[in-house]
């Protein structure tokens, strides 16, 4: 746009940007950082930051048409247009609410689209606020127009977000209207996914209130009535069931024992039968001895002073499925199951059953 | 006891000769701790040639075996004779290594 069509207090206007644009891009780098920050420690995930400032040529566009409303560079409140996308709807508030502490809002000209809808109508959900740093935050006696800039933050979920760009691609690109019935697929659009929004949110809230609620059932000693998956698994094992065993063939040698991940024991469990929790409680409960009497006769005549805590289950489980009845194929199932495949399996079950043959569980 | 080691491109293989024990792994540290240099990619511990492990030689493989982890790599214990497959079974080990 040449600058000779636009009128001198446009003129000013531009001249005033192109003076603080340093500013203005500094501003738009750092602010996005600071917030990842700040989600990160308030331990949230959000789908990304974007920032832009906006460019000399659109700012001259919009005051062309209406530069008469701002009385300085500092009325413009959109010169530098954050984006905050959350993975969740729900999420949008959380964003909000991380704003209000850091920065000072305009809420005279902060908006809340999700609100502006009639109550039959859907389309752009957004949360936008007009922020300014405050002096108690930052200042810069170099740069007192830091805090004077305002700057917009939208904030919208990741399906918000597809919405309103294919609705700008489809809608408007072209800047001819488009016929109604394609404008009610859109709104039907933004139904959908204003209920997919909202469907996400809730599996999050309810799988939340279920690890809670496992949690507590672990914690109170109820684990019978708890069924026996990932999440509970976890749960489970994060309260140490296993290390009193563990402790008890570690002194067999005086060994240290090497703390490692027990989730593949999961899928052992549950092709064993073990719906519940109390499943491997009564495990632990009726089988401690004989996995005891397998680790002495395997470790009792070695110096071997290091073991891996997965030997109790592994010994546990080996009681198990002999004691039931399973031999040297329950065996197999069980190597094939922790350790993968491998045609050592069925010998080292074999090996496995000889060894056991004479215990006293065996014979009890 | 001797390591030889040999590379290409992300793998790397160390082929364990002799016997393991606690001397033995005192004399290897220092090829073992150059290893870990490569432990983001694939540690290929060939144990052919190997005839006995001690708790010190354990040591070793669960320290590759972390450190690997810890750099996204992991570590493959290949042609384990069934003396040592059993070491490794009573110890918890077998588990814990991809075994080929």
């Amino acid at each position: 746009m040449a600058e000779t069509q636009l009128d001198p207090h446009t003129q000013e206007l531009l001249e005033q940007y192109r003076s603080l644009l340093p500013v203005y891009s500094q501003m738009a780098e750092v602010i996005p950082e600071k917030l990842k920050g700040f989600f990160e420690e308030a331990g949230f995930i959000v789908a990304a930051v974007e920032h832009r400032v906006k460019t000399e040529s659109s700012l001259a566009g919009k005051l062309k048409l209406k530069g008469s409303k701002y009385a300085s560079i500092f009325d413009i409140t959109d010169i530098i247009g954050l984006r905050v996308i959350t993975f969740y709807g729900d999420d949008v508030d959380k964003v909000a609410s991380v704003l209000e502490r850091l920065f000072e809002i305009d809420w005279e000209n902060s908006v809340d689209k999700r609100k502006a809808h009639e109550t039959d109508s859907f389309g752009y959900l957004s949360l936008h606020y007009i922020c300014r740093i405050p002096e108690s935050a930052y200042t810069d006696p170099d740069h007192p127009e830091l805090n004077k800039i305002r700057f917009e933050v939208q904030m919208r979920s990741v399906l918000q977000h597809a919405w309103a760009n294919m609705n700008h691609d489809t809608g408007y690109k072209s800047g001819v209207e488009i016929p109604s019935i394609y404008v009610r697929s859109l709104s039907r659009l933004a139904g959908i996914l204003e209920l997919v929004d909202d469907e996400f949110s809730r599996i999050r809230r309810e799988l939340a209130d279920y690890r809670r609620n496992v949690q507590k059932l672990v914690a109170s000693g109820n684990l019978g009535e708890v069924q026996l998956d990932g999440d509970s698994f976890r749960s489970y094992i994060a309260i140490g069931p296993f290390d009193r065993l563990n402790r008890r063939i570690a002194s067999i040698n005086q060994a240290e024992v090497q703390q490692v991940d027990l989730s593949a024991f999961l899928p052992l469990f549950k092709a064993i039968g073990f719906l519940t929790l109390g499943d491997i409680d009564s495990l632990i409960k009726n089988f401690s001895d004989a996995a005891y009497q397998i680790a002495c006769f395997q470790l009792g005549l070695t110096d071997i002073d290091i073991l891996s805590s997965s030997l109790a289950p592994q010994d546990l489980c080996t009681a198990y499925i002999l004691k039931n009845g399973g031999g040297r194929i329950g065996l197999k199932m069980m190597l094939d199951t922790l350790n993968g495949p491998d045609e050592y399996n069925d010998a080292m079950a074999g090996f496995l059953v000889e060894q056991c043959k004479d215990l006293p569980f065996m014979n009890q | 006891m001797e390591v030889i080691i040999s590379k290409e491109n992300k793998l790397v293989t160390a082929a364990l000769v002799g016997r393991l024990d606690t001397p033995a792994s005192q004399e290897i540290a220092p090829q073992i701790e150059s290893l870990k240099a490569d432990a983001a990619g694939t540690i290929v511990l060939d144990c052919s040639q190997l005839s006995y492990i001690s708790s010190s030689g354990l040591r070793i493989f669960l320290s590759l075996r972390k450190a690997a982890a810890e750099k996204g790599g992991k570590v493959i214990v290949r042609n384990i004779s069934n003396e040592i497959r059993s070491v490794f079974m009573m110890t918890g080990f077998l588990n814990l290594f991809e075994i080929q």
